[in-house]
């Protein structure tokens, strides 16, 4: 027992007191916010106006066509109701259009078309948009476009022909411009909350939050789990293994080595958190007094702990088997091919994270939340979106933990022989034949 | 308390892996306060052997004494072991480094620091006490290393080639620490495939060849029971006497001289005589002790 404290003290005391330590705890967040900031400011640099002309055949769409795409640009988000928090993208950059109406009376469509390509191959034209004579009945548009690239104009181009022609169809219908407007006034979609307190007013913040803490927790374990791998290899490779295992059990070693680990990972989340609320607390105050509304929704008590928990049960999981691989291996470079299964399954289990924070009480969440490789980001979204009943977050410890002792108990008997194998990279029937030796 | 003068006992211990046999019946008395030469070429089963005597692996059969009792993990304390190939941890201090290894022998306060001091002062690292052990040569790294495996003032002392890549002046530098370690009291055995520095330190030794004990005990009595029939030899022709197989069984030509080991049932003055009666002229004629060297490659040569 003392001499896996050595371990575990040498283990963090080292780890700490290293530079990439105190960098990476600086520069995670730092980078974090960095993600979340530059693509918006990416999306948001200007572009050249998009030259459309409209070949309108029917002689009654133009102008409605028009209308619509100024009151997009006018209004981006009045047609954004139903996209979710997720298009915080403003799409004002992609809905910008220079119109110009082709009269489609004079010639036939095809010299209209020459004429128009032949813009488009002098650059003068971005694309053009025919509308039938019977576009209105058909609900049929072409649209050539000179930049089959660009995913975004033709989409806003659409909805906004799309509501152009309902438009016409209601004024076609004879219905007067007072019930049209009625008709098509937006709505207003607001998230609400259930909390402990009764509802509260959301209106986003949870869904970064989930997203962040899923990210963090995603990253933490792969990233710990990698530092496992490697500290386990560096002992193997400098045969610095074969002096402990002839002072202090390989178990105790292994054990230690582990537990070291987290409590450096433990060190650095505590201080993120800690980080996090004081910017809560202080920072989103100060923030609001120079004009910038941020909305950080308040986090329970319990959640940091349920982060802990299944942090750790993440955490113990993945780097027991990095620390199985890292004994099987002679070099950081046979490590890093033999980890690539268990970085896959990590990273599937984060993108569970979108299904499960859609529905987080459907069986799907459930089942996920209950399996220990997906448990620590499934179990934690589902608390954070809709506490489910306690049972169900103790069963999935529950189960997450006597997972991490079986392979901790089958981690640790081939990690005793692979540790002082040296030459060659086991294979997976060697190791399991050490597995099951005595 | 008859194990008092024993400190490692070893009887018919055997281990294989797999289909491997790497160690055979083994039998071995290392007696207290000596050094144990633990001979053999490479694959021979010294590490093995030395792996079960410091328990990261158990025999299959036979049992194995430290110090009259059979090992645990108390015992594990008593011994210092420097493995063939060792290293340190990169980017750690010499000193915590140094630390490290002996609160792991369950070294305790003051003492590790005052310990740490004292051995790099008598390696001569002092200065170093402070850099990373990746900023160190590699003859210094093996001092630091050979530290990790006494800091603990361990009764036996186990060294598995530790001279293996060292300058000259470091060798004889370990090689009087290994002594007066010995001074003090310590067993030490001592793996090598080199016979001539075996030849310097040991006391007693153990060759093993191909997993088998081929023999042991005192260096000295083994020698003499080999007899002086080796003699080196210089002169000027008589070739010809130095290749009859009745007298000679095996004749090794240097530069300017021949080492010569008599036949079975020859004797040196027959081949003096032999080689005057064939005119030549002779500059040297030295009877020997043979060398631990010669002593291995009759013996593994031997039909059994």
């Amino acid at each position: 027992m003392k001499k896996f404290l050595v371990v575990v003290k040498r283990e963090y005391i080292q780890r700490v007191r290293a530079k990439m330590f105190i960098v990476l705890t600086i520069l995670l967040p730092v980078m974090m916010s960095l993600f979340g900031i530059v693509p918006a400011l990416i999306l948001n640099i200007e572009t050249p106006p998009m030259r459309v002309a409209i070949v309108d055949q029917t002689g009654r769409m133009y102008s409605q066509v028009r209308q619509a795409l100024v009151s997009d640009q006018q209004e981006p988000d009045a047609q954004n109701v139903n996209a979710g928090p997720q298009r915080v993208i403003p799409r004002r950059s992609f809905s910008r259009f220079v119109l110009e109406e082709v009269n489609a009376t004079d010639e036939s469509l095809s010299q209209i078309r020459a004429t128009l390509d032949q813009r488009m191959r002098a650059r003068e034209l971005d694309g053009y948009v025919i509308l039938a004579p019977d576009f209105l009945s058909q609900g049929k548009a072409e649209f050539v476009n000179r930049n089959p690239g660009d995913l975004f104009s033709p989409r806003v181009l659409q909805s906004a022909i799309n509501r152009a022609a309902r438009e016409q169809r209601l004024i076609d219908a004879k219905v007067d411009s007072k019930t049209r407007q009625e008709l098509f006034k937006g709505i207003e979609l607001q998230s609400v909350k259930i909390g402990a307190g009764g509802q509260e007013r959301d209106s986003g913040g949870s869904f970064a939050i989930v997203f962040g803490i899923g990210f963090v927790m995603y990253l933490a374990i792969l990233l710990y789990g990698q530092i496992v791998l490697g500290a386990v290899i560096e002992e193997k490779e400098t045969r610095i293994a074969e002096i402990l295992f002839s002072s202090v059990r390989p178990f105790a070693l292994m054990m230690g080595k582990l537990v070291g680990v987290s409590l450096v990972a433990l060190t650095q989340l505590a201080i993120w958190g800690l980080a996090f609320s004081a910017f809560a607390l202080y920072g989103v105050g100060l923030l609001a007094s120079q004009g910038m509304m941020t909305n950080i929704p308040s986090i329970p008590l319990s959640h940091y702990i349920y982060f802990a928990l299944f942090f750790l049960l993440g955490y113990f999981i993945y780097a027991t088997i990095y620390a199985l691989v890292g004994s099987m291996v002679t070099t950081a470079q046979e490590g890093g091919q033999l980890a690539m299964p268990i970085i896959l399954i990590l990273a599937v289990s984060f993108y569970l994270f979108w299904p499960v924070s859609r529905s987080p009480d459907s069986p799907f969440s459930f089942w996920v939340s209950m399996i220990p490789f997906s448990a620590p980001v499934a179990m934690l979204v589902r608390i954070v979106t809709q506490t489910p009943p306690f049972w169900q977050i103790a069963l999935s410890l529950l189960i997450g933990f006597s997972s991490v002792l079986v392979i901790m108990w089958l981690a640790a008997r081939i990690y005793r022989v692979g540790m002082l194998m040296h030459g060659k990279r086991a294979s997976i029937p060697e190791a399991i034949r050490w597995a099951r030796q005595a | 308390m008859a194990s008092i003068n024993t400190t490692v006992k070893l009887d018919r211990v055997s281990k294989s892996f797999g289909e491997v046999t790497a160690v055979r019946e083994l039998s071995l008395d290392v007696r207290a306060g000596r050094v144990f030469g633990l001979l053999g070429p490479n694959g021979a089963g010294k590490t093995t052997t030395i792996r079960m005597i410091v328990n990261i692996t158990a025999p299959d059969s036979g049992t194995i004494q430290l110090f009259g009792r059979r090992i645990d993990a108390e015992l594990q304390d008593r011994i210092g072991y420097l493995p063939e190939e060792r290293g340190l941890y990169k980017k750690m201090r010499v000193a915590d480094q140094l630390r490290f290894f002996a609160e792991i022998k369950s070294m305790r306060g003051k003492e590790v620091e005052s310990k740490i001091d004292e051995w790099l002062a008598r390696v001569k690292l002092s200065e170093w006490k402070n850099k990373r052990s990746m900023e160190l040569s590699k003859g210094m790294q093996q001092k630091i290393q050979f530290i990790t495996a006494v800091i603990h003032d361990p009764d036996l002392l186990i060294l598995d080639e530790p001279f293996s890549g060292l300058d000259p002046v470091n060798v004889e530098l370990l090689k009087e620490i290994v002594l007066d370690l010995k001074r003090e009291g310590k067993t030490i055995i001592f793996s090598t495939h080199q016979m001539e520095v075996a030849e310097k330190i040991c006391d007693d030794i153990c060759l093993l060849n191909r997993s088998q004990k081929v023999f042991d005990g005192s260096l000295r009595e083994i020698k003499r029971s080999f007899g002086r029939n080796a003699i080196a030899v210089r002169c000027e022709g008589g070739d010809g006497v130095l290749d009859d197989p009745a007298l000679v069984s095996k004749v090794v030509r240097h530069a300017d001289e021949a080492q010569a080991l008599l036949a079975a049932g020859a004797d040196a003055q027959t081949l003096l005589k032999r080689l005057i009666d064939s005119g030549a002229v002779i500059g040297k004629f030295e009877m020997m002790e043979p060398s631990l060297n010669d002593i291995f490659i009759t013996k593994v040569t031997e039909p059994a």
